[in-house]
């Protein structure tokens, strides 16, 4: 199973991701935001936070939990590289996220994502054990 | 979900395209499309079309959902967007304005000649690079206080002038006169201060972009006079919004708005649309926020064009002034505005979403800068890197069918991934370079997905919007130098 692909849109940019759980599946969506913004980027894990967000319902949760980690990114300067979702349920996630900040000469960054869309943004365990998620992103 | 899009599109006459109230459940209005016959196959690719019937269902739609014929895949909206609704009796939805909050298009005119400039374009455009923060993560070389970014928050481009970095002119030459009303910070977020701080005079990346450009065909002399323009004319465009002081704006009040559609019992058919009645806490909250955002990004194109002008005095060891670097205008399209407008022999006034179109308010309008109130004002069109830009002038025609607006570019229709892979392997600066343009961009990722291929031909979206009657066309420039984020 892949963590994630992305979705072509003729504008903006799409991801789908899969997971065997929900957390897996809030983890996935969050490297493949990454993977848009750089290919690879952590070498050494230098910065280390918590993340804590609340929604409405699951793809509510996913937007403004993308969002966060792109707000962390533009504030903090931080490329995030391992999302460990401690707890999560239909109205909260929480999280533990690791990086490195980033430094643009020595990695060459992809797109500025503006921000996660809730355009046809959709979570859903597909069987057991198989989570899937999608979400555009505005570049 | 980049499937064909089936639904019906009634032909009115060569330049419009109808979508009926009758195609979707919840659709309290038409759609209009504007395009010709080629452009409409196009068109039906992807999911625009629904976007446009999506829109037709916000409460207090006035007059038709309209797409101008630059239309693409957006989200919530669709890009080409235009929606108005009743300000006592409709809603307000930051998906009709977008996270790019008053992402924008400022020209600054110059006296000298392309046979002065091209020798010196290399030497001008790694001038420019080094003055202007550019790319994903730049920022920018002042840095500003609370206090001071709420001032500007407030004042826009006004307070970056009073600031030593523009001319007192400059500001009679800017939509809203670069300070729309309404700002009020209360409804900013900590969030989107911290975001912004750092980002206020950066260019950012993506599609943005800082252009010399050639004045190369004069289509209306009168006017082109009236604009101050003519033949082999250098001029400077700017394309730039609110960087991430405006994504987070929108963000915030996204979020506030999936509340508020349930509190006010609204239902829609895509969650990006998401709004509140324009009267309601909620509708004003945004509203006062995203006009905060709109103000950054006035100081922000103000403060690079200060960067400009400078950038040029090095290169030419000549003042700004002698170089004649007034501002032509300065457009927003990507905003929400409130504005007065006859609908079937009535005077309303309107919450105006314009997303990816630019205002194109005829003569007499009030609002527009003196000098060209008899003409209509100035309606800036960029292309794509490798072509050209239009300067056109805003018509009655528009005032009675589109709200006052225009299209606001060339339009994608090539995704990201899809110019990337075509353009794998090539060099495109020399590709360019060859025809003439010289490039540098932070990132060749950018050049790739920013390929001339990528996008729809200028010069038929502005056919269609001259033939249309919504803007007439003044001037074409050519690009000899751009500068990429």
């Amino acid at each position: 199973m892949k963590s994630y692909e992305v979705l072509n849109h003729t504008a903006d940019i799409g991801i789908v991701a899969w997971g065997k759980s929900l957390e897996e599946v809030f983890a996935h969506s969050a490297q493949g935001l990454f993977y848009l913004i750089a290919e690879n980027p952590c070498y050494k894990l230098t910065f280390e936070t918590t993340v804590s967000v609340d929604g409405n319902d699951y793809e509510d949760l996913l937007v403004t939990w993308l969002n966060e980690l792109l707000y962390l990114f533009d504030v903090e300067q931080v490329f995030l590289c391992e999302f460990q979702i401690t707890e999560i349920g239909q109205y909260f996630v929480k999280a533990k996220v690791k990086g490195e900040t980033y430094n643009s000469a020595k990695y060459p960054l992809k797109h500025s994502v503006k921000a996660c869309t809730y355009y046809e943004a959709r979570v859903e365990e597909q069987k057991p054990d198989l989570w899937r998620a999608q979400f555009y992103l505005d570049i | 979900m980049s499937n064909i899009w089936n639904g019906p599109l009634k032909k009115i006459d060569d330049w419009r395209w109808l979508i009926p109230r009758e195609y979707k459940k919840g659709m309290l209005t038409d759609g209009l499309i504007f395009a010709n016959e080629r452009m409409i196959g196009e068109i039906r690719k992807d999911q625009a079309p629904e976007q446009v019937a999506n829109v037709a269902c916000l409460p207090g739609i006035v007059g038709h959902s309209l797409a101008m014929p630059d239309i693409h895949w957006g989200y919530g909206f669709p890009i080409g967007g235009v929606g108005a609704t009743h300000v006592d009796e409709g809603v307000i939805s930051p998906g009709g304005v977008g996270f790019d909050i008053n992402c924008g298009v400022r020209v600054i005119k110059t006296t000298l000649s392309s046979d002065e400039c091209i020798p010196k374009k290399r030497d001008l455009l790694s001038t420019l690079f080094h003055s202007v923060p550019s790319g994903v993560g730049s920022e920018g070389k002042i840095k500003f206080t609370q206090p001071e970014l709420k001032k500007i928050l407030g004042d826009g481009a006004k307070a970056i002038i009073q600031r030593g970095f523009g001319w007192d002119e400059d500001k009679l030459m800017i939509e809203e006169q670069g300070a729309m009303s309404g700002a009020d910070t209360t409804a900013v977020s900590e969030k989107a201060f911290e975001r912004g701080k750092s980002q206020l005079g950066t260019l950012g990346s993506g599609n943005h972009f800082l252009e010399i450009e050639t004045v190369k065909q004069i289509f209306d002399p009168q006017i082109a006079k009236v604009f101050g323009l003519y033949p082999d004319q250098i001029l400077i465009m700017i394309h730039t919004g609110s960087r991430g002081f405006g994504h987070q704006v929108c963000t915030d009040h996204l979020r506030v708005m999936q509340n508020a559609m349930r509190k006010y019992n609204i239902y829609l058919p895509d969650r990006q649309l998401a709004c509140a009645p324009f009267q309601s806490i909620e509708g004003q909250q945004y509203f006062s926020a995203m006009a905060c955002a709109a103000n950054f990004a006035w100081a922000n194109r103000q403060l690079i064009t200060h960067w400009v002008r400078e950038s040029f005095e090095k290169v030419f060891h000549r003042s700004a002034q002698d170089l004649g670097m007034g501002v032509l205008y300065d457009v927003a399209h990507n905003i929400a505005k409130i504005e007065q407008h006859r609908v079937n022999g009535k005077t309303l006034k309107l919450c105006v979403h314009r997303k990816g179109a630019t205002r194109s308010f005829g003569p007499g309008q009030r609002d527009l800068p003196e000098k060209y109130c008899s003409v209509g004002q100035p309606v800036l069109i960029p292309g794509d890197m490798g072509t050209g830009s239009f300067i056109l002038c805003g018509t009655a025609r528009a005032m009675e069918e589109s709200f006052g607006t225009a299209c606001h570019g060339a339009g994608r229709i090539m995704s990201r991934s899809e110019a990337d892979k075509s353009a794998r392997g090539r060099n495109i600066a020399n590709e360019l370079e060859e025809k003439g343009v010289l490039v540098m961009a932070e990132s060749n990722a950018t050049l790739r997905e920013e390929i001339p291929a990528a996008y729809k031909d200028v010069g038929e979206v502005v056919d269609v919007v001259e033939k249309a009657g919504l803007a007439h066309r003044v001037v074409y420039a050519q690009p000899i130098a751009v500068m990429k984020g």
